[in-house]
């Protein structure tokens, strides 16, 4: 433990002890009509609060540039722009110290990708981790995929507690013993030793893709994934590394005729043949592998028409879509494009049955976001273990849920300044002119260098990971074991 | 009018952007880059189609221009672009003469490596685009001759020409004197007395507006050789920057391609662009501008831009 500890200085330049510490929320249930998330900021061991250590060496490489839970939700993986993968382990919960329970910690760390050059091209290839997913456990070893721009590769997590001891022919370090010293023969037997994680590469699927990948999705078979990219689409299977097929391809023969791009890609999370892709124009097409080989033609097309009143010159960039998540129940598809957030129900392609303004007030200052290349921005969205509520990230640290079920939502804000210990994270408000209450945010004075790009919720319980800049954020449903 | 500052703004700022994104590390962003050009596409749109700023004399060009225009919608991808716009293609014929009649060294390669494109899309859109730019042309011509003071109809503005048009006006960079369009920005005016502004200043001839005075520049362009020196040499500049704008405005990959010394930097449609005939001519008008350009004062803060 103590290693994985050192091992987060180092990468986020954080004390230790941001580690030991998580953030609280929670549905107030006791009155249903109410939804107020509370915040309790645990002290750490020694019972210091929380305090912040700015880096300023590294900042850009700490930049966290994806987060995924895995299946169960014991792991939490984040990558960043400098090529690293830290992944967090979920203690055990134990009655004997509430206070840790169910407390995320380093578990590993390891360097995925590295700078690359592409000599023929003349292009430097960036490290950052784009993409995260973790595969299906099927053994006592977890699998994960990380992706920067060009290249995916297959990471195996394993543990090791136990090491042999009593070698013959090597001593404790490894060199051969001189024969003249041994004088009997012992059976090597495993010893418990402290618990080491090891990471290696398995698969490094190389040289698929031309343009930058933006996404990758594991199969419900969990022997396929696909990896998405500006144009193409490409499906591996897991164990081959030499070869994908081309599922899609949207690449015009002339590329001035280009209008549109992959954003973002999916498989469904039961049918095995379905995935949807989003595009830069603001649709979705859902494709059946079973069609045909080549799935160009999609069989369904999820379209809202555009509102022509708020037609503006930069109505093309707002409405392209940066994610797409299926829920889980398969049922639903949510998207994110600049301001809106909407639920599809694969049932229906003509419009959304759900859209919830993220922040609207951001629509009379897109031409200060086009410049200041904020509009660009590519936020995620996330849904509940239950699908009744979504999330997404925002500007000045800020992140929304709403729920789908009473229709209210909430802006949170993920910073150190407004959480104390013990505190309640308490709902914040953007007031767009007219009355102002105490503690609001004026939209002037919204901090947009303070972005909330990418947000993930454990997928059973109310634990969500909240990735602001350089700093990881965990909050979690504190009264679990005291409101049921 | 306010529309044609903001469109003049947003373009620079688009082709600011595209610049930037071709040293970025990891290379150009396909998504952003494409963005990036829809929106200076529309700002271009706003920008032509402002009908404040028309010119006289318009009547002359448009006769000669046509079969320009003929090989120039060649190369026009607007129905590439899946909006087949007249106005598009209105734009890409302004800098034709102007471009012809200033840098004979620059022209003949654009119109030849336009018109070298193979034509796609449908005819049709473009023999539409064809007649129609002249006509606009007629009517800018019209509405300046017409137009006394501020008559400029907020319609569909028009950016056919003004001070704005001076791309090489760095919306970061510091005020040039001879750049009218800066004094605008700071006035913050509102847009109905820009345009009463820039027709008295045109009237002066020369000054701070002498751009304008160099007008729209197709329509202006057989009064070129009349004007003074300065005059002269805005014109070009506006020809050159309108050239520019058609190259990036117009073609996507085109823009991606057209990167001096750059050559390849980003991997798309390599392998389809290089069959293609143009491919020795379309960075052809890009080196050519360059040279040319550099030797023209109020360029070099565009060059060093671009």
């Amino acid at each position: 433990m103590l290693k994985s500890k050192i091992l987060v200085i180092k990468y986020y330049l954080l004390d230790a002890e941001w580690v030991d510490s998580t953030f609280f929320w929670s549905l107030n249930r006791s009155s249903p009509g109410n939804f107020t998330p509370y915040l309790a900021l645990l002290e750490n061991m020694e019972g210091e609060s929380i305090y912040e250590v700015d880096s300023e060496d590294g900042v850009g490489a700490d930049i966290i540039s994806t987060v995924e839970f895995n299946h169960t939700g014991e792991l939490l993986a984040t990558g960043d722009k400098g090529g690293r993968v830290v992944i967090f382990q979920r203690e055990p919960e134990s009655k004997n110290e509430p206070h840790t329970q169910g407390e995320y910690n380093v578990y590993s760390t390891f360097q995925s990708h590295e700078p690359e050059f592409d000599y023929l091209k003349s292009l430097e290839i960036e490290e950052k981790i784009n993409k995260i997913k973790w595969l299906p456990q099927q053994n006592a070893a977890h699998s994960l995929l990380s992706t920067n721009d060009k290249t995916i590769k297959l990471w195996k997590v394993t543990e090791r507690d136990k090491r042999p001891e009593g070698y013959n022919l090597k001593d404790e370090e490894g060199k051969l013993k001189d024969l003249s010293t041994v004088t009997s023969l012992q059976v090597p037997v495993l010893k418990p030793m402290d618990l080491m994680v090891e990471v290696s590469p398995r698969r490094i699927f190389a040289n698929g893709h031309t343009y930058h990948i933006n996404s990758i999705s594991v199969n419900s078979d969990c022997e396929t994934y696909m990896s998405a990219d500006d144009l193409r689409i490409n499906l591996w299977h897991l164990a081959i590394t030499d070869r994908s097929f081309n599922i899609v391809d949207i690449k015009p023969a002339n590329m001035e005729d280009l209008t549109e791009v992959i954003t973002a890609s999916e498989f469904h999370p039961h049918h095995c043949n379905l995935f949807v892709y989003s595009s830069s124009k603001g649709s979705l097409r859902l494709c059946d592998m079973r069609a045909s080989a080549l799935c160009d033609k999609h069989s369904k097309l999820f379209e809202e028409p555009e509102d022509p009143s708020n037609r503006s010159f930069f109505s093309e960039i707002i409405s392209s879509v940066s994610d797409v998540k299926f829920s889980h129940s398969g049922r639903f598809m949510l998207t994110r494009d600049y301001l809106t957030v909407k639920v599809w129900d694969l049932n229906m392609e003509t419009k959304p049955i759900e859209t919830y303004q993220v922040h609207d007030y951001l629509r009379s200052k897109l031409c200060s976001l086009y410049e200041n290349d904020c509009i660009f921005d590519k936020f995620e969205c996330a849904w509940n273990g239950s699908d009744s509520v979504i999330m997404t990230g925002a500007y000045n640290n800020f992140f929304r849920m709403f729920d789908r079920n009473t229709k209210r939502d909430v802006t949170l804000e993920a910073s150190r300044e407004s959480s104390k210990p013990r505190a309640i994270l308490k709902p914040r408000r953007v007031c767009v002119g007219g009355k102002r209450r105490k503690d609001d945010i004026s939209v002037d004075s919204l901090d947009f260098t303070k972005k909330i790009l990418h947000t993930a919720w454990h997928p059973a319980e109310n634990i969500i990971a909240i990735a602001a800049t350089n700093n990881l954020y965990i909050f979690q449903d504190k009264v679990n074991s005291e409101m049921h | 009018m306010e529309f044609k500052l903001e469109a003049h703004r947003i373009v620079s700022i688009s082709l600011g952007k595209i610049y930037n994104s071709r040293v970025q590390r990891g290379g150009i962003k396909l998504h952003k880059n494409l963005l990036v050009s829809l929106v200076l596409r529309s700002a271009r749109q706003v920008y032509l189609s402002d009908p404040c700023l028309g010119a006289p004399g318009a009547g002359g060009p448009p006769q000669s221009p046509p079969p320009q225009q003929q090989q120039q919608p060649a190369g026009d991808p607007t129905s590439g672009w899946g909006e087949a716009l007249p106005r598009d293609s209105s734009m890409e014929q302004d800098p034709e003469p102007a471009g012809a009649s200033s840098a004979a060294s620059e022209l003949p390669a654009l119109p030849l490596a336009l018109g070298k494109r193979p034509p796609e899309g449908s005819p049709p859109p473009r023999a539409e685009a064809v007649p129609e730019a002249p006509r606009r042309r007629v009517e800018a011509a019209e509405a300046e001759r017409g137009g006394g003071g501020e008559g400029a109809p907020e319609g569909p503005p028009r950016a056919r020409h003004c001070c704005c048009r001076r791309l090489g006006c760095p919306p970061h960079g510091a005020p040039r004197a001879d750049c009218g369009c800066r004094q605008r920005q700071d006035d913050g005016a509102p847009p109905p007395p820009v345009c009463p502004r820039k027709r008295s200043a045109s009237g002066a001839g020369g000054g701070p507006a002498g751009c304008l005075a160099s007008g729209g520049s197709p329509v202006k362009k057989p009064r070129r050789d009349s004007e003074e020196q300065p005059g002269e040499e805005e014109e070009m500049e506006t020809g050159n920057v309108a050239n520019l704008i058609t190259i990036f405005g117009s073609s996507f990959s085109g823009l991606l391609r057209k990167t001096p010394g750059g050559g390849r930097e980003d991997e798309d449609g390599e392998e389809e662009e290089s069959p293609r005939g143009a491919e020795a001519e379309e960075p052809g008008p890009m080196y050519c501008d360059k040279p040319v350009l550099r030797n023209l004062n109020p360029w070099s803060t565009a060059i060093v831009a671009f």
